[in-house]
């Protein structure tokens, strides 16, 4: 089976702020190795040569006065794509001790940009950023996330959020002691609970193999304060590429208000053969 | 450090995530939050005089549906089968389950959790139940996610077993 993957992505300032500290990116890792002809199973030198390559998705939301939020979202991302160029290609996904090797080096990777913040601009009260990442090595999915900004997964009509917001708010209805109506009245509520660059810092991380015909959304929260989950949901069904629907919402948020930077990722696979 | 991968099987609902974050972080999340995936957690324990790092795969689990993906469970080292004591058919799941698991990746140190012994108007095994299973050949253990009891003992349970089955304890 031939996978084609169709990825599109799109920032905007929004109509409120004067400056966008929203950074996206998306990028293929190909492999300098390429079979062109073999008898050999494609899984024979799949193995011999490692995966056929990958791709990273990234969106992360700077936070902080004037360009320094858009600095930390910017340095976040150009650490992980270096990371990610230097070691996909290499990187055959068929073992347990790797996955974990691979989310440690990614983690690593979060914290040290975490302590170069922190280092330059003092604890925790200079620019920080969230990080929403999905790196793709066919089919497996790594996920590592900070902050507020989100990933979705739809599969088979159902549209599922990978990542849970880390803030105040999030964290009072969990230990249920705050309804979702308190959290969303509640200007605590909104506070993150984990930034890089911010006073605390917990990367979640997973991974979701991905079937053809799955499609993912990758988000900064400018997008989900004026675009409902149903919504979400509704534009990822349609039958249409990825950046018709990166356009539609991001000109829906920007239709409701534009408070916020609003960043957005589609990713669509597909059988291609 | 040596590393061991801990699975956490089970259908919708039993309280995976909850024994996780219970264990990892000593908290209990009353929201019942679908996983979606795998999310994965890390917790350094002692096994005799080895520092053991284990990695906490919260696999999702999905309603009435008693298949693993096993590109999941592949390489775990070691699977907490999780059943809901207040819903008695997750029991009957856990053993399909594991099955399955077993079928996929081979019998690699395991034990059953009965979850949510908490609520204890609603549980629904009667000892005769209980004792029926733990004759079944797998360790079965009571938890519960929001107290705590027996969470901490059902991990280092495993992680011993993980480490002798390779040869790796003292």
């Amino acid at each position: 089976m031939t996978i084609a993957i169709d990825a599109f992505g799109l920032t905007d300032t929004g109509k409120v702020r004067k400056s966008n500290q929203d950074n996206f990116l998306i990028v293929e890792v190909r492999k300098s190795v390429e079979v062109h002809h073999s008898s050999l199973a494609n899984d024979l030198y799949a193995e011999r040569f490692g995966v056929s390559g990958g791709h990273l998705f990234v969106v992360a939301d700077g936070v902080g006065g004037g360009p320094q939020g858009d600095r930390a979202s910017g340095d976040t991302i150009k650490a992980l794509l270096d990371y990610v160029g230097e070691t996909v290609g290499c990187f055959n996904a068929a073992s347990a001790s790797k996955d974990h090797a691979l989310f440690e080096r990614l983690e690593e990777t979060v914290r040290a940009v975490h302590v170069k913040l922190i280092e330059t601009h003092g604890g925790g009260q200079g620019p920080a950023t969230t990080l929403t990442m999905v790196l793709l090595i066919w089919p497996r999915a790594y996920v590592v996330h900070v902050g507020d900004s989100r990933a979705y997964v739809r599969r088979a009509g159902k549209m599922q959020q990978l990542t849970r917001d880390q803030t105040f708010g999030e964290y009072m209805i969990s230990l249920g002691a705050w309804t979702e109506e308190q959290a969303a009245r509640s200007t605590p509520g909104a506070t993150l609970t984990s930034a890089i660059g911010g006073s605390q810092l917990e990367p979640v991380v997973g991974l979701i193999d991905i079937e053809a015909g799955d499609s993912i959304l990758l988000c900064t929260d400018g997008l989900t304060k004026h675009v409902s989950d149903e919504r979400l949901a509704d534009v990822l069904a349609e039958p249409t590429d990825s950046e018709r629907m990166v356009r539609t919402l991001v000109g829906e948020a920007l239709a409701a208000g534009g408070t916020d930077n609003v960043s957005v990722i589609v990713v669509r696979s597909s059988d291609s053969a | 450090m040596i590393q061991k991968k801990i699975c956490m099987v089970g259908v919708f609902g039993t309280g995976k995530t909850c024994l996780v974050q219970q264990f990892v972080h000593s908290i209990f999340a009353a929201r019942y939050l679908t996983t979606v995936g795998v999310k994965i957690d890390r917790k350094d324990v002692k096994s005799g005089d080895l520092d053991v790092r284990l990695m906490l795969w919260d696999l999702e689990g999905r309603d009435g549906i008693r298949d693993v993906n096993s590109s999941y469970v592949r390489g775990a080292h070691g699977i907490i089968y999780v059943a809901d004591g207040t819903r008695k058919e997750t029991v009957d799941q856990v053993f399909d389950i594991r099955n399955n698991v077993i079928s996929s990746i081979g019998d690699v140190p395991s034990v059953i959790a009965l979850n949510k012994i908490d609520l204890t108007g609603d549980w629904k095994l009667t000892p005769d139940d209980e004792t029926a299973l733990a004759s079944k050949g797998v360790n079965v253990l009571r938890t519960s996610a929001r107290t705590g009891e027996g969470v901490e003992h059902t991990f280092q349970w495993l992680a011993d077993e993980a480490v002798k089955a390779e040869g790796q304890g003292t």
